[in-house]
């Protein structure tokens, strides 16, 4: 996985936000997933259209404090995490 | 929505795969869901057929109903009151959970404040209705047995009365009621109505709380709130749900059990299912609903 990767949600997920952490279900396998602010802004960018890892650390540096590396980094295992679930996949457009 | 009641038929071998079934925890088939002509096919296993056609104006459903030769029309028409009926409910953007209910005047901690309801949320033979009845019967109406119908209204989550009427196993009955309680079939639910010594609350009342009953039946008694993400997690199996391949309606109904997970405080509970406990688990739960 790089940063130049592009992802979309998958269609099979619903998500809401609920006492200010995310949750998500995955409607195929029923099982759920919480996702904190950060994870849970970035699954809100995701879901408005297919973004790459890169055009997400981008914006999460502008709405978070935090160092970029720390940001890639915890970017990067986070959509490994998502995609692992099948929650979000690589867009090849 | 009313339901039309054919003559008893043999459920014979359907020629699609269901889409969709409910499992008990031992892992017997209770339902099978099947795409039929203008509708969905319904079939619960020995007891009933039911056939709802989609309606066109979006609200009235056609529902017809066979039972099994084997079974009584009371059981289907059982069955359309405590499992059609919710699951159409939610179809149609309602807010139906499988639960029993009753009132406990816990609404803060003001006397004078509007009585609550608490519903009690669990798989079947679970032990919502013989808590219900024991609420009932210590002086806690109930407002229903199996059907969780919550309509909001004004900011509150207004919990509406159902059959007066509780169903309940053989054993159970006898331990309410008394071990002379007639028994019509020892294998079947016994319908119990209500009366002067098993009162039942005739109005919609706010609900309070939550309790989702744990599936551990020999846990020791104990009560733990769920945080909000936890609890939409615990209350969507508790759901009636029609088409699980409808997905824009399965997101709507998210939506609204998320809502409901973040304006009802939800809990997890637990406790020995032996009649003696009883007691003990209702002041348990009402010290818990009056912030003890």
């Amino acid at each position: 996985m790089q940063l130049s990767d592009r992802f979309t949600v998958s269609d099979d997920v619903v998500a809401r936000e609920v006492g200010g952490e995310t949750v998500l279900l995955d409607l195929s396998s029923g099982q759920y997933f919480g996702l904190d602010t950060i994870g849970g802004r970035i699954w809100e960018l995701l879901s408005e259209r297919p973004h790459h890892l890169s055009e997400l650390c981008d914006q999460i540096e502008t709405e978070f404090d935090a160092p970029r590396e720390r940001i890639e980094a915890d970017l990067m295992a986070l959509a490994k995490q998502l995609q692992d679930q099948e929650l979000i996949a690589a867009d090849a457009a | 929505m009313e339901l039309k009641l054919e003559p008893p038929r043999s459920q014979e071998l359907l020629p699609t795969q269901p889409y969709d079934r409910w499992v008990s925890p031992e892992g017997y088939c209770q339902a099978e869901f099947h795409k039929a002509d203008a509708g969905f096919l319904i079939r619960f296993p020995g007891q009933a057929d039911f056939l709802i056609k989609e309606p066109q104006n979006g609200f009235d459903f056609d529902v017809i109903g066979w039972s099994a030769p084997e079974c009584d029309d009371k059981t289907a028409i059982n069955l359309f009151h405590n499992a059609i009926q919710p699951i159409l409910g939610n179809h149609t953007g309602g807010l139906f959970l499988h639960g029993s209910a009753v009132m406990a005047g816990c609404e803060g901690s003001d006397a004078e404040a509007v009585p609550g309801a608490i519903a009690f949320l669990g798989l079947s033979r679970g032990g919502k209705t013989t808590l219900a009845g024991s609420f009932a019967l210590s002086g806690n109406p109930f407002l229903t047995e199996d059907v969780i119908d919550l309509r909001l209204n004004d900011g509150h989550y207004l919990l509406q009365p159902k059959r007066s009427k509780l169903r309940l196993f053989a054993d159970s009955a006898r331990y309410l009621f008394g071990e002379n309680t007639p028994i019509e079939d020892a294998d079947m639910k016994q319908d119990v109505e209500a009366g002067s010594t098993l009162p039942f609350a005739d109005r919609a009342v706010p609900l309070q709380q939550i309790y989702v009953l744990g599936t551990d039946h020999s846990a020791p008694l104990s009560i733990r709130r769920y945080s909000m993400q936890e609890a939409l997690s615990a209350l969507m199996p508790h759901a009636f749900i029609l088409d699980v391949e409808d997905k824009p309606r399965l997101k709507a109904h998210f939506a609204r059990m998320a809502d409901l997970s973040q304006d009802i405080e939800c809990y997890s509970l637990d406790f020995t299912r032996d009649y003696a406990e009883l007691p003990r688990v209702r002041a348990a739960i009402l010290d818990n609903c009056q912030g003890v």
